[in-house]
């Protein structure tokens, strides 16, 4: 089965221009949408596509979404800090008032990610971030048990924002965004009697959250310190039974394209992704390629979505696919863009 | 309450906000995208119009009736926007609203977004602030009839059974959904839950589960559920090993001599004579010869899509056993 790039290419482009009316479910989340698009035009190494002027105004367009404190602002502004993942709550100025002045324009851990993530791949510096302010809005999601939750405006708290969190303070380099022992009690807590991770403690291991647990510790620089031996090849052992041509993301569930990218970068982290069955992996996730429209989709025969063509492709690049370049398995980006994140990283340094 | 969800879902009769005698008051405000907007969604005339309004009362701080129905129809039209959830809560909060009404709604809108995170921690703080979690078993009952394997409504349902000490008929629910599917890993991994909070896992309970466990293998003997679920029992033994109880050696070796080949049943014996060659205590049936062949057994027949990983496995061996002779 051939790999149908420039198809894949033109579907990323197309969610960059106008989604559909029945797309409004993603309307408070259109930042990830973008971060799909972008970054998955990386991989296709197709980012030429968008001209300098189009780049210039994602760039733009993702700055309108961050909520920034400045330093003579109150804890609670501060606290407040990181991106939406939509412009659905900017208000324009009413009778002089900043557009942020509404309380509920707060920043998402998850989008706080995604924002950084597709800035970085653009190759913009990050010289309009305040570290210090966005790393204290990460910070205050924080929970007395070490989960975080995904904004102050009122979410859930599991894996997936400590995930994130996590993302973001590396990226930053600013580590101040969360208390990295308590964060680490949460996911040891969150290991499974399967040996793997849970969203949460108690709860059923999952390919999904076991991503966000061993990538977080590997950002940590912990993951080999945090976890002995034998739990590293008992998870192990749990991530390599998830295959059955493609991967599953728990056991006696279907194979599903997003988990060749959660559990084969698990894989990866864990010096092991060579051992899985490479080419019954990559049959499956092309055959759940749209020949005509591009994307991918979560299964054979079902339809493309943003998410599962971005994931599919992820996991492909995982294989080494030819056309898509290398991603860096714990931050789920180019090793380009994040090699461009080094050498910022070399500069703030310096500074 | 008079949330009505008939204003979104049927057309014909839709009556726009600005038509709307009872909002006349209110200055819709509009969705600031940016100077050019990207990812931008055809927003339906309804869409639009119903986010502009609720922008306005976002400014306005407006709690009342009719802001209840405002983020009902804002809620369906995109039920992932945890502001609008949080917005409604505030207004619950304080109208003093019958919360039971509230846990009847949200039931209504889980049934039909039953993955959407934002509903179900609705209802999560609704039965918070009730104290009241008595519905709570029946409805994930209700979802979980629906899709067993349900991750949100088995999280809904945990919190629930830990936060208030319900486990007592939680061993019935599992045995009952095993009895349906003995593949369900989601009720395998409950049983573990409620066990570990109740009994434990004591010398009785260890040997009950084994037995069980064991029953239900017999019956489908490819279940990596119940297999796993084994393996979690055994950690609970007095030295933690998976070859300390003689039973499951047994039981291997039965199942082994009935000409079982299950990769789940050759992964633990070769685990088991692994970990006995670790202990110093390899004996004839379980011996690091015979990992070594079934390590090879797996690769080349039973379990041929992680040929490389028991590849893998088999140097390791190999190795361990190179160091022991050179040590």
């Amino acid at each position: 089965m051939d790999f149908n790039q420039k198809k894949h290419a033109r579907y990323f482009l197309r969610l960059l221009n106008v989604l559909p009316s029945h797309a409004s479910n993603y309307d408070s989340t259109r930042l990830l949408v973008c971060f799909f698009a972008v970054s998955g035009l990386d991989l296709l190494d197709e980012l030429d596509q968008l001209t300098p002027e189009k780049k210039d105004h994602i760039r733009e367009w993702v700055y309108h979404l961050l909520v920034q404190a400045k330093n003579s602002d109150g804890e609670d502004v501060v606290a407040r800090s990181g991106f939406q993942g939509a412009s659905t709550l900017i208000l324009p100025p009413a009778t002089g008032t900043v557009c942020h002045s509404v309380p509920y324009a707060c920043g998402h851990v998850s989008m706080t990610y995604t924002g950084l993530g597709t800035l970085l791949i653009l190759g913009d510096d990050l010289s309009r971030i305040n570290r210090k302010v966005v790393a204290a809005g990460v910070r205050a999601c924080q929970q007395p048990d070490g989960s975080f939750c995904a904004t102050l405006a009122g979410s859930e708290c599991d894996m997936r924002f400590v995930y994130s969190a996590a993302a973001v303070c590396y990226i930053l380099k600013d580590w101040s965004g969360m208390d990295k022992g308590l964060a680490t009690d949460y996911i040891l807590q969150s290991l499974s009697y399967d040996n793997a991770f849970a969203q949460g403690p108690g709860l059923e291991s999952h390919g999904g959250h076991t991503f966000c647990a061993v990538a977080s510790l590997s950002l940590m620089g912990t993951l080999h310190t945090m976890l002995s031996t034998k739990q590293l090849d008992r998870l192990r052992r749990w991530c390599i039974m998830r295959q059955e041509s493609g991967f599953n993301g728990r056991p006696n569930k279907p194979v599903d394209t997003c988990y060749s990218f959660w559990v084969g970068a698990t894989l990866k982290i864990l010096d092991c992704y060579d051992l899985i069955n490479k080419s019954e992996n990559r049959n499956f996730t092309l055959a759940t390629q749209d020949n005509i429209t591009g994307g991918f989709a979560k299964w054979i025969s079902t339809d493309v979505e943003p998410l599962h063509t971005y994931f599919a492709l992820a996991g492909l690049s995982l294989l080494k696919e030819p056309g898509l370049i290398q991603i860096h398995p714990e931050l789920n980006l180019s090793q380009r863009a994040v090699e461009h994140l080094h050498k910022l990283h070399l500069q703030w340094a310096c500074n | 309450m008079t949330d009505s969800s008939s204003d979104c879902t049927c057309e014909d009769e839709y009556v726009f906000y600005r038509n709307r005698p009872h909002w006349k008051d209110v200055t819709p405000v509009p969705q600031d995208d940016g100077p050019v907007p990207v990812v931008a969604i055809a927003y339906t005339e309804q869409f639009r119009e119903i986010y502009d309004y609720f922008r306005a009362i976002l400014r306005s701080g407006e709690k009342s009736e009719r802001v209840l129905e405002l983020t009902n129809d804002a809620a369906q039209l995109n039920p992932a926007n945890y502001t609008v959830w949080q917005y409604r809560r505030e207004v619950l909060s304080y109208l003093n609203s019958n919360l039971g009404d509230e846990l009847v709604y949200i039931g209504e809108i889980i049934t039909d977004h039953q993955k959407n995170y934002q509903v179900w921690h609705h209802r999560r703080v609704i039965v918070e602030w009730m104290k009241d979690p008595s519905k709570e078993i029946p409805f994930t009952n209700i979802i979980l009839a629906q899709d067993s394997k349900n991750y949100h409504a088995w999280q809904h349902r945990q919190w629930v059974v830990a936060t208030y000490n319900l486990y007592d008929s939680e061993l019935e629910f599992v045995n009952d959904l095993l009895l349906k599917d003995v593949r369900n890993n989601s009720a395998w991994n409950h049983r573990y839950f409620v066990i570990i909070h109740t009994s434990g896992f004591t010398a009785d309970t260890i040997k009950h589960e084994l037995e069980y466990t064991a029953g239900k293998i017999r019956e489908v003997v490819n279940n990596e559920s119940a297999w796993n679920y084994l393996r979690g029992v055994l950690c609970h033994t007095e030295s933690g090993n998976i070859s300390s109880e003689e039973f499951v050696l047994k039981f291997c070796e039965d199942l082994y001599e009935t000409g079982c080949r299950s990769p789940y049943l050759l992964a633990l014996i070769v685990d088991i004579c692994e970990e006995l060659f670790e202990l110093g205590t390899s004996n004839t049936v379980f011996s690091v010869q015979r990992a070594l062949q079934i390590c090879d057994d797996l690769a080349l027949e039973h379990d041929k899509i992680r040929k490389e990983y028991w590849k893998f496995i088999s140097r390791k061996i190999n190795q361990a056993l190179l160091n022991r002779s050179t040590d």
